[in-house]
């Protein structure tokens, strides 16, 4: 343990892949091999394609979230903020029959717009992100059952397939909302380790007074990152939607806040702030996914996978608590 | 600037809480019926959750009851969402508010028995509909249809597609549904006795999440590649299921049947994803709710078979289970599927 990071102190830029990123691909690898052979038909196209279709919202809006936590934050409001792109989405696609790009825009806008409202309560107000987005998914959550107004949306055309798990959603076998998810996480970890204004995510989080005084701009920053959260967060619900069936029902969004914190802490992103990668919380969220496939796919009892999310959760923390023990020790 | 902003913004964030904690309780539903003359009985509904077309229709229903009856004033008011905690305060402020008659379709019928036994004690009249909880000391069970109707119902619709064998799973939601869980039984049972050659292979648990429903049914086809029927035991993984059936490009090879409403139905019956959706007529059912609250109110005894109104005729009671029976369950198919607006 030492001696890797005494080697890593002469670097400028910190490692390629976190341990905690190794040992999730190692677990996905040995997860999916022993699937493979207990359940024959885990590992056949028909099985992972839509597994990778259900990843990809929850990674989407996993790497805005590990931005927002990398930087100390959370933002709790991310379920009531997909019921209303999700819900005026779905009112556009049936009501005006926009097209595919429109509705993209649209959910993507309206995402932008409540990440913006969280961003600047939060950067200007300085209450604590936790409080504000806990206020706001209320008024979210409110706003998205008003929209619903007493009834579901009804008869969603097939506008939104491309991002979803029948045929027309995926091109050479590879889904495109789980590639678009990729590229997107891809130019994240980019960006967070290869650029100055990646960094001074990581330097809020450390410190955010520190950061402060070595220039960093730290409320614009911070406001930034939820509205990042909010723009893929609306991208994110026009895949719940391709997702879901022609119809959309109040249930839409709920706990999915948790279910992406989830991926994000998995994914070895510190819940106190400072370390992190986007990477981590795709392998996170993959991991989530791949056991609640396999759950059912043995026939098991379905809530064993809430199980073992929980013990993969408290692993997680607790091995990111053991190494910030050791970092302090020293 | 830290001063300055921090008052008003913490104002702010407190009154949005409240704000949002207060309105979801104020969609309160009244339509009050004649106030001269007699006395007007105050019948308040709770549902599993509110703002779903299933309740929604009940509440249609117990409204054109009131009015009809003249001497109803019918409340409606759930949770937003299916949450046993939510319900049981909304079954409070009711107490609170000393109505005559107390109808609850339970999330959770343990947790709802002792809340129903303080109703009772306040002197309120009270009673359950589209769920029992029947260890309880409601006064009567408004029942849709009996487990066993529904629970043949299903069995039968998708046997018959499947051809009388093969094997098939089912896609549930809430695991402690009691009502759910009771047509389950039904299925499983019927199954064996009737269809000796067709096996249950799987009972999932995917919650009121369509997406996880859909994700689920897929999962069981891959699981086992002979599966020919799937069901959707809820309205939310109703739709679920035949959309995984269509995703998979699978519609004519796994059949499906489910208890989901009309409308969220139809494009699923029409592309023949779904072969027919089991149900009952939600408005009468909640036109009979609403009149067995105002029986009850005005303490009279039910017959064995009730008139209800002019469409809701021969109603029958059985006085030792204390339950009305709204009749036989209806199958909807592609071809009667417009004829029910919700």
């Amino acid at each position: 343990m030492s001696t890797v990071t005494a080697t890593i102190r002469h670097r400028v830029l910190p490692p390629r892949l976190t341990g905690q990123e190794i040992v999730l691909a190692g677990v996905l690898v040995v997860l999916w091999a022993a699937l493979a052979v207990s359940t024959p038909a885990f590992l056949t196209a028909g099985s992972i394609q839509p597994l990778l279709v259900a990843t990809a919202p929850i990674a989407l809006a996993g790497v805005g979230m590990t931005i927002v936590i990398i930087t100390g934050g959370i933002d709790v409001s991310v379920g009531g903020a997909i019921m209303v792109c999700s819900v005026l989405t779905a009112k556009a696609l049936v009501g005006a029959e926009v097209s595919l790009p429109v509705a993209v825009l649209l959910s993507v806008a309206v995402g932008g717009a409540l990440g913006l409202v969280n961003g600047v309560l939060i950067a200007y107000g300085r209450v604590h992100a936790i409080i504000i987005t806990f206020g706001t998914a209320n008024l979210f959550m409110f706003l998205g059952l008003r929209i619903f107004g007493s009834g579901t949306v009804n008869g969603i055309p097939g506008t939104l397939a491309f991002f979803g798990r029948g045929a027309g959603g995926r091109t050479l076998g590879v889904p495109h909302a789980f590639l678009i998810t990729v590229l997107i996480t891809a130019a994240a970890w980019w960006y967070l380790r290869h650029t100055a204004g990646g960094r001074h995510f990581f330097a809020i989080g450390g410190d955010a007074q520190a950061a402060r005084l070595a220039g960093v701009r730290v409320q614009r920053r911070v406001l930034l990152t939820y509205l990042i959260t909010g723009l893929l967060v609306g991208l994110a619900s026009c895949f719940v939607i391709a997702q879901g069936t022609s119809t959309l029902d109040q249930s839409v969004g709920s706990g999915k806040e948790l279910a992406v914190i989830a991926a994000v802490v998995i994914g070895g992103t510190s819940i106190m702030g400072g370390r992190g990668s986007v990477l981590g919380t795709l392998l996170g969220a993959l991991l989530v996914q791949s056991v609640a496939s396999g759950v059912t796919q043995l026939g098991w009892r379905s809530q064993l996978s809430d199980l073992f999310v929980g013990v993969f959760i408290i692993v997680a923390v607790g091995a990111d608590l053991l190494r910030t023990r050791a970092r302090r020790s020293r | 600037m830290r001063s300055r902003l921090a008052l008003p913004i913490a104002i702010l964030t407190t009154a949005a809480l409240a704000v949002s904690g207060c309105t979801k309780k104020n969609d309160n539903d009244t339509s009050s019926g004649s106030t001269a003359g007699a006395k007007t009985y105050k019948v308040a509904f709770v549902p599993k959750l509110q703002g779903v077309p299933y309740f929604e229709a009940m509440n249609a229903g117990g409204k054109a009851a009131a009015a009809a009856l003249g001497n109803v004033e019918w409340l409606y008011q759930g949770p937003t969402q299916a949450d046993a905690a939510a319900q049981a305060d909304i079954v409070r402020s009711y107490i609170q508010q000393k109505v005559d008659t107390l109808i609850v379709a339970p999330n959770d019928p343990d947790s709802m028995a002792p809340l129903l036994q303080q109703a009772k004690d306040a002197g309120i009249h009270v009673a359950t509909a589209d769920t029992d909880a029947p260890s309880s000391v409601r006064e009567v069970f408004v029942n849709q249809a009996t487990a066993e109707g529904i629970g043949q119902g299903l069995t039968d619709a998708l046997l018959t597609a499947m051809g009388g064998k093969g094997k098939y799973a089912i896609v549930s939601c809430g695991q402690t549904a009691e009502n759910l869980n009771s047509w389950i039984k039904v299925q499983q049972a019927y199954t064996k006795e009737k269809y000796p050659d067709a096996t249950i292979v799987d009972v999932v648990y995917a919650g009121e999440d369509q997406a996880k429903a859909t994700q689920m049914a897929t999962d069981l086809m891959n699981a086992h590649p002979d599966l020919t029927g799937l069901v959707g035991e809820c309205t939310s993984s109703a739709p679920g299921v035949a959309q995984a059936v269509k995703d998979a490009g699978k519609i004519g090879k796994v059949f499906t049947v489910g208890l989901g409403t009309p409308q969220a139905m139809k494009p699923y019956l029409t592309d023949k994803s779904s072969t027919a959706a089991i149900l009952w007529d939600v408005q009468n059912l909640g036109y009979l709710t609403a009149w067995a609250g105002a029986q009850i109110a005005e303490g009279k005894q039910f017959q064995a078979t009730n008139n209800v109104s002019d469409k809701l005729t021969g109603v029958t009671y059985d006085a030792t289970s204390k339950m009305l029976l709204l009749g036989p369950a209806l199958q909807i198919t592609d071809k009667n599927v417009d004829q029910f607006n919700y």
